[in-house]
């Protein structure tokens, strides 16, 4: 019966510390460090290097300055995955087509992207010139509608090495700005991410 | 009534000794270059202050008219005795975060990426060179945040 008693008693003290360790949901500062780290995926902090970094590169370039005093027009185009796990890259496009527009250099497209319009409703607007339902002198006409000059896309890499019980992957973010007259890159630049643990000897 | 008087008295030493622990001022030690008025933009926690130091600011114009600002911060924990030191309490290399904010001619803070918390790691003695640019031509003003890393 002593030996019940203690054995209850152990559990219950167990219980109470894996209980105590528990921390209830709460908000965190998504700009701050309290955000996971992990060694294999594409983290928000590195999101965040990537575009910053990015975004003073291609700032301090002056790639997006044109002499006729025009804005230059940008759209985003792809920006390949070539990491271990599925990633919406729209995380770094998005957070550079906006530096962009607070720039007052450049202005995005969103009625081109790599996989047809982002926003579908410039072409949407245009079929109402058939729709008796619509007066006619509102809808936007046809042959209005800015053609890009410029175009962002890269390519994100992903290299995991292991020695023994040390892990790590090398993230490589290639960004790169093509001026659409003529094919040629104005800007790209990498930014490089390395991340490290070392696993436990029970893993 | 004694044993509550001692007490009493206790109670107040201890919260005298963690004023007395509490930095109130903040500011960075700087380099021969660096002016008091470039030492005033810059915001740190206690920790980076005793460990860093400022040893310049430069600024310049980028192409596209946007001020770009270079800090460079070095290490001040080298020697046998800070370097072994560093490494017992494990911050051999040291990790921070800094952040960069600007802000336009009327005061006003520019949403900016460089206002996230950003990751810069020290080596005993090393110099690392901050940069950022501006959001935009007509940020001219700056503020500097440094504090430890915790993991």
């Amino acid at each position: 019966m002593k030996q019940y008693a203690l054995f209850g008693g152990a559990a219950a003290i167990a219980l109470g510390l894996a209980a105590g360790c528990a921390v209830a949901p709460h908000r965190i500062d998504p700009a701050g460090d309290e955000m996971l780290t992990s060694t294999h995926r594409i983290d928000v902090k590195d999101w965040q290097t990537a575009a910053l970094k990015s975004i003073d590169s291609l700032l301090e370039s002056g790639a997006l300055a044109r002499t006729d005093g025009r804005k230059t027009v940008v759209m985003v185009g792809e920006v390949k995955n070539s990491t271990s796990t599925p990633v919406n890259t729209r995380i770094l496009t998005d957070k550079i087509r906006q530096a962009i527009l607070k720039s007052g250099k450049a202005v995005t497209t969103t009625a081109v992207g790599a996989k047809g319009a982002e926003e579908t409703a410039t072409r949407q607007v245009r079929e109402l010139e058939n729709d008796d339902l619509f007066n006619q002198a509102t809808v936007q006409k046809r042959g209005t509608v800015i053609s890009p000059d410029m175009s962002l896309s890269g390519e994100i890499v992903q290299q995991k090495s292991k020695v023994g019980r040390v892990e790590e992957s090398y993230f490589f973010f290639h960004v790169v700005m093509t001026d659409l007259a003529t094919g040629l890159a104005v800007w790209e630049d990498n930014v490089e991410i390395g991340k490290q643990e070392t696993k436990s000897i029970f893993d | 009534m004694r044993r509550l008087f001692l007490l009493a008295a206790g109670a107040a030493a201890l919260a005298m000794l963690a004023a007395g622990c509490q930095n109130t001022v903040n500011t960075l030690s700087g380099g021969p270059e660096v002016s008091q008025l470039d030492l005033q933009r810059f915001s740190s926690d206690s920790f980076c202050r005793d460990r860093l130091a400022v040893m310049s600011v430069h600024r310049s114009r980028t192409e596209g008219g946007a001020m770009k600002l270079q800090v460079a911060l070095r290490s001040e924990r080298y020697g046998f005795f800070p370097e072994i030191w560093s490494w017992f309490t494990g911050e051999n290399p040291y990790y921070i975060n800094y952040r960069v904010d600007w802000f336009d001619p009327d005061g006003m803070k520019v949403a900016s990426p460089s206002s996230n918390w950003m990751t810069e790691i020290f080596y005993p003695g090393e110099t690392r060179y901050l940069q950022s640019v501006a959001p935009n031509s007509k940020c001219c003003g700056f503020m500097v945040s440094l504090k430890e890393k915790n993991d």
